[in-house]
């Protein structure tokens, strides 16, 4: 069993590898560049998803797939997957398969204008990466996987480098993604230090209280950056749109949860998740990244920028999930911690499909119409009537309603959420319950930005002459959307499966296991039965519904078996002729909101009006408003500033441009090194 | 064969009572002010108009407006199925439990706003607009309410919860339900569409929230979304009156349909009394400012906050 | 062998003084060549040990590899930069010759004072060895401070690696080929670069005067 999974999992990487290759060879035909690597990825993808649900069905935890040591010391990559990297290799491949279908018509549109090898290239070597990050077995390949991860997608960020702002978003990302980078290097130095081995299998029970509280705070900041906890998540927002759509799927969908990889294998794992304040400060950080995910996202109307600030909040409440599983794991509350942590990658994969959907349909979108902002859309489920659907099916699983993936992942933390409050500590209990505030708050938000996002750009009248001429995208595209869309619909009714998959790799993390509060068969799925005794049965709710459905429409079809229908305009006030101007804006749909939480967005407005014959009848009127992005303005840019100041002052005293001067420096550096050496050891 | 017969009696109770509860408020309301008001029935005869009617459609609209009547209608009866309107009804409890009563009014909801947009009306976008607006500020203190109720009862199913309370006695009188019974209450008023938040009555646009969305509907939508408006409402005071005022522990019958009808009879009781609170609510107030809601929505939170900290320190 | 190798990390720092002590840039060149010779025959013996011991013939590849780039091809280099640049005799300094020397033995001692300190080394062989090749690189970076042309530098660069070169080989019997090969192509590309940089130099401002760069700074 263990040969045949450690041999796809290498068909896997090196299929990956092929189509990088590939995709070189090739660059010079843009359509075998765009077709023939994409092919290859699907076949990888397929691999690795198949590998990934032997290993978890399997009875094998740790499966080592070898590795290269080189003659230098330290220098080498060792590769082996556990339940949980299998789980992860899992997420990536599931989401891999279905943006390189999307990809293969995605790609068409850059055609004589850019080098699609070259792309494709980029986008295998970042997958690769990616799975390396996931596959490795000691620090040194695990922090080569990360930076390469990093580097590629730095350049995938500014694929597009020509336009406006490009360049901006991929230089505040590489700052960032190298603010985390230092971090983990920080750690590992800590790491090796502390325990003399770089394996990531390596605990560090013996180590001091303050090595493990400052790893936790390397980790936190590390992988906080990279998944965009607020305030460190600057650099999403800006490099989401930047980027070509399906890169943006894969960041989105699976770069963030790389980090909350890292997170539980680090935190849980090495450092054992032991102090209390560990899990509330992820608390904490959870419910602020949520709250205030979804507020920036309500007023949003650039599709993906829209979707960027979603993610934020969705890794929001997978930080919620983990801190409840942290806290409970610190107070030795298995079963609880078992449940959050299943939550928590529960609601993970679930992030994971409707954003790559979201971020596909977005692309869609951006295909045909060659616009992001909402303002000039509308009318698109006219024009574009498949992905209409799918995206609609994308926006009610990511507002968490029935019977869609999302609403099983927050019904389960919620479940969390309510079993701890129950059994935690007093203190803890109150930010809890604002905890729960918190997330019921960021659901409405997130339901109010996806009826905007869905009903401003796919409803009534087309906003400009691009959305009017929309057209549906190549069936490509909409395969690879349709397969997410399915399968979100499908771990919505059957969330069990997925679920049994979990309890296996959260088995394997916090050492209990929930098979014995998880009954019935597949279809059904109840819940704790020796905690609490909730139940969730989404199928039954599905056919319920389904059979309501029918009734329903029976009945009122008996009822009013004259009834005929009539096509007529909508009403107009009597102006006669109703144009898209006069519809609801984005930006109007989001005002009350943005005025009662005024002192959050901090609005600005301009209001420009032409007089004309009388105060009624103005010539012009210009009306636009801005929201102030605060932690740019309040943290970053004085941060920044007072960086830049000091660097000059410096340059003027201490880099002087003289070479001697430099060497000096060194050589004093190196005695006093010596020095304290020889003095202090 | 239990669940089944559960299950239509609840479907049947609950369509059957629903139009009923407008008419009481709406008659008492007329009565206040010295008018004879329409008939207590009057909400039933108009549906039934309104269903035998042609329908008017906008050309703008989409497949969404078409089948949103059925899905809102269908997820508040799906609500429905989940909160028994008698502690000797069994509801279908593997199904789902409050959060999924939550979230089924969510679906709804969603797809409300979306037919308020699509049919590029002027009215349609505000009503969805505020409709959101107010959920988003109402939603905290609805889960905050319900999770302390569930904690008190240690289940988050309504049914566990209707018993957990009707072992306490007469649960109103204790200070975290009356608490958490405010705070719910507030949130029926806001959810429902009645005034301070909002006015069923009117059509001006400065004023409208729910109706905006509904503007472009006729016939038997109209008809299906009206009723379901009403059975959403029926369907919170059900949570309201079965959670803080169980009446079932004062009778002692042994014969389980006796019971069942005598139960549902204190059950009808119930709704007759809240729908006369809210009637009176709505004399005695005027409809708010919209942007005064929050200050509404905030009043609510922090009752549930009290009642959960009541939970917390007394433990019960 | 012990002795021999001794003598020559001996012989190798001394050549460093050698090279403090000289203000012809000729004698540079011919001084680095000799310390590279030095050092392939530190390579050698110890190459010559391994073979007959282990039959590893890796140092020795080093040793020859050495002779190739450090002994001929560099200096050969070098002596074409000069000639380019027609700059014969280092005339000013920063400090003068006999200063220079005393520094460099001071270094030299606190070198001696600092590496028997080091945990792993209990082998007085080893520590001799370490100390002399880290006093080397130290040398060469005073060497690189003390001269003002771009020759000095990229002379003191080269007695800088081979102070590291001559400290890797001695205490640890030959590292890894694949480390040799990627610090000689280190090596080599940064000559080849600092050699055109002096072109430049002294094609912009008209001597190798690494003062002038200051100008550069914004």
């Amino acid at each position: 069993m263990s040969s045949t999974i450690s041999g796809l999992t290498f068909l896997m990487l090196a299929l990956y590898g092929l189509a990088a290759v590939a995709a070189l060879v090739f660059y010079r035909h843009p359509k075998l560049a765009n077709v023939i690597p994409n092919i290859i990825t699907i076949v990888a993808a397929f691999t690795g998803t198949t590998a990934s649900i032997i290993h978890l069905l399997s009875d094998a935890n740790r499966i080592y797939l070898g590795n290269l040591i080189t003659s230098v010391p330290y220098l080498s990559f060792e590769l082996s997957m556990d339940r949980l990297s299998a789980f992860f290799i899992l997420v990536l491949s599931i989401l891999t398969l279905a943006v390189s279908i999307y990809s293969i018509g995605y790609l068409t549109h850059y055609y004589q204008r850019r080098n699609v090898g070259l792309f494709n290239f980029l986008v295998n070597l970042f997958i690769l990466a990616m799975a390396g990050v996931l596959l490795s077995e000691n620090m040194i390949a695990f922090l080569l996987s990360w930076e390469l991860m990093s580097l590629l997608s730095y350049f995938l960020v500014i694929y597009e480098a020509e336009e406006a702002g490009n360049q901006r978003a991929g230089l505040i990302y590489l700052i960032m993604t190298h603010l985390a980078g230092a971090f983990l290097f920080i750690a590992m130095g800590l790491i090796y230090k502390s325990c003399g081995s770089l394996a990531l299998s390596s605990t560090l029970a013996g180590a001091p209280v303050w090595v493990k509280n400052l790893l936790f705070c390397c980790f936190l900041i590390a992988f906080g950056t990279k998944a965009g906890i607020i305030p460190l998540h600057i650099w999403l927002p800006y490099a989401h749109p930047a980027a070509p759509s399906n890169v943006s799927a894969y960041m989105s969908g699976i770069m963030l949860k790389i980090a909350i990889y890292g997170f539980i294998r680090f935190v849980f794992g090495m450092l054992g998740a032991e102090f209390q304040w560990w899990g509330t400060a992820l608390l904490i950080i959870g419910l602020f990244t949520t709250i205030l995910g979804a507020a920036y996202t309500l007023v949003e109307h650039n599709i993906k920028r829209l979707l960027a600030y979603c993610s934020i909040e969705n890794i929001g409440i997978i930080l919620i999930g983990l801190g409840v599983a942290c806290l409970a794991f610190s107070t030795g509350q298995l079963l609880i911690s078992a449940l959050a942590l299943t939550a928590t990658l529960f609601h993970l994969l679930n992030h994971t499909v409707v954003k790559g959907l979201l971020f596909m349909g977005a692309g869609a979108v951006l295909h045909t119409t060659h616009t992001k902002d909402m303002e000039n859309l509308g009318g698109l489920l006219k024009r574009m009537p498949i992905t209409g659907v799918f995206m609609l099916m994308g926006s009610l699983a990511i507002s968490a309603i029935p019977p869609f993936n999302g609403f099983v992942s927050e019904w389960l933390t919620l479940q969390a959420l309510f079993v701890y409050i129950a059994n935690a500590t007093s203190g803890i209990k109150v930010l809890l319950i604002m905890t729960l505030a918190a997330l019921a708050m960021a659901g409405s938000f997130a339901a109010a930005s996806f009826v905007k996002f869905f009903g401003i750009s796919f409803l009534g009248l087309p906003r400009s002459e691009n959305a009017a001429k929309a057209k549906e995208v190549p069936q490509t595209m909409l395969w690879g959307m349709g397969l997410l869309a399915g399968l979100s619909l499908l771990l919505g009714i059957l969330p069990l499966v997925m679920v049994r998959l979990l309890d296996q790799v959260v088995v394997g993390v916090t050492g209990a296991t929930l098979s014995s509060s998880l009954r019935g068969s597949s279809f059904m799925m109840y819940y704790p039965v020796t905690v609490m005794k909730n139940s969730l049965t989404p199928s039954t709710v599905l056919i319920i519904g389904i059979i309501l459905v029918i009734t329903v429409w029976l009945i009122v079809r008996i009822l009013s078996w004259h009834g005929k229908e009539r096509e007529y305009g909508t009403w107009d006030c009597g102006f006669n002729g109703l144009n898209a101007r006069m519809q609801y804006s984005a930006t109007g749909f989001s005002k009350p909101l943005r005025i009662i939480f005024r002192a959050l967005y901090r609005p600005n407005r301009e209001f420009e009006v032409e007089p004309g014959v009388s105060v009624y009848f103005p010539k012009s009127v210009h009306y636009d408003t801005t929201t102030e992005p605060v932690f740019e303005k309040y943290l970053y840019l004085p941060i920044s500033g007072a960086l830049t100041g000091f660097a000059r002052k410096f340059r003027m005293i201490v880099q002087t441009g003289s070479i001697h001067r430099y060497l000096i420096y060194i050589l004093v550096t190196i005695l006093l090194l010596l020095l304290y050496f020889r003095c202090f050891s | 064969m239990g669940y089944l017969m559960a299950g239509i009696i609840q479907l049947a109770v609950i369509i059957v009572l629903a139009p009923l509860v407008n008419g009481i408020i709406k008659k008492i309301k007329a009565l206040s002010q010295k008018r004879k008001g329409a008939p207590l029935l009057q909400l039933y005869y108009d549906l039934y108009k309104l269903m035998k009617k042609d329908m008017v459609i906008s050309e703008t609209a989409s497949w969404i407006f078409r089948v949103t009547p059925y899905i809102v209608m269908s997820s508040v009866l799906l609500a429905a199925l989940l909160i028994p309107l008698s502690i000797q009804l069994q509801p279908i409890r593997f199904m789902g439990d409050v959060i999924l009563v939550v979230y089924l009014l969510a679906l709804g909801r969603f797809f409300m706003a979306l037919t308020g947009l699509d049919t590029a009306s002027t009215f349609g976008g505000m009503g969805s607009s505020r409709e959101m607006m107010i959920s988003s500020l109402i939603e905290p203190s609805l889960l905050v309410a319900v999770f302390t109720v569930g904690l008190l009862a240690g289940s988050t199913s309504v049914y566990d919860m209707m018993q957990n309370s009707t072992l306490t006695g007469l649960a109103i009188f204790q200070p975290v339900y009356i608490l958490t019974f405010l705070a719910l209450f507030i949130v029926l008023i806001a959810e429902t569409a009645r005034i301070p938040v909002d006015d069923p009555a009117t059509h001006l646009e400065l004023t409208m929230v729910h109706e905006a969305m509904l503007l472009e509907y006729s016939g038997r939508y109209l008809a299906l979304m009206e009723l379901s408006a009403a059975i959403k409402q029926l369907l919170l005071i059900t949570i309201l009156v079965n959670l803080f005022i169980p009446l079932d522990e004062f009778f002692h019958i042994v014969n389980p349909i006796m019971m069942l009808g005598v139960s549902l009879l204190g059950y009808l009781v119930k709704v007759v009394a809240i729908a006369v609170l809210i009637a009176i609510v709505e004399i005695k107030t005027v409809k708010l400012r919209l942007f005064s809601v929050p200050n509404l929505a905030a009043l609510s939170f922090i009752l549930a906050l009290l009642g959960f900290f009541q939970y917390w320190i007394i433990g019960r | 062998m012990e002795n021999y190798l001794q003598f020559l990390s001996i012989a190798i720092l001394l050549s460093g003084f050698i090279l403090v002590a000289n203000k012809r840039v000729d004698s540079y060149i011919k001084t680095f060549r000799l310390q590279s010779v030095l050092l392939a025959l530190v390579a050698g013996l110890i190459g010559v040990g391994n073979i007959a011991r282990e039959g590893n013939w890796e140092i020795m590849i080093v040793c020859l590899i050495t002779l190739a780039i450090k002994v001929y091809y560099i200096p050969h280099l070098l002596k074409k930069t000069v000639q380019k640049v027609q700059y014969k005799v280092e005339k000013d300094f920063f400090l003068n010759i006999p200063i220079s020397v005393l520094i460099c033995c001071a270094l030299v001692i606190i070198i001696y004072f600092v590496v028997p300190h080091i945990d792993d080394l209990r082998n007085a062989n080893l520590q001799v060895y370490l100390a002399n090749a880290m006093a080397l690189v130290l040398i060469g970076l005073f060497f690189m401070i003390s001269r003002k042309k771009a020759i000095g530098q990229i002379i003191g660069f080269l007695v800088i690696e081979n102070g590291l070169f001559t400290a890797a080989i001695l205490s640890t019997e030959g590292m890894p080929m694949i480390v040799e090969l990627g610090i000689f192509f280190d090596l080599l590309t940064a000559v080849l670069i600092m050699g055109i940089l002096v072109f430049r130099i002294n094609e912009n401002f008209e001597s190798i005067d690494l003062d002038k760069l200051r100008n550069l700074r914004g």
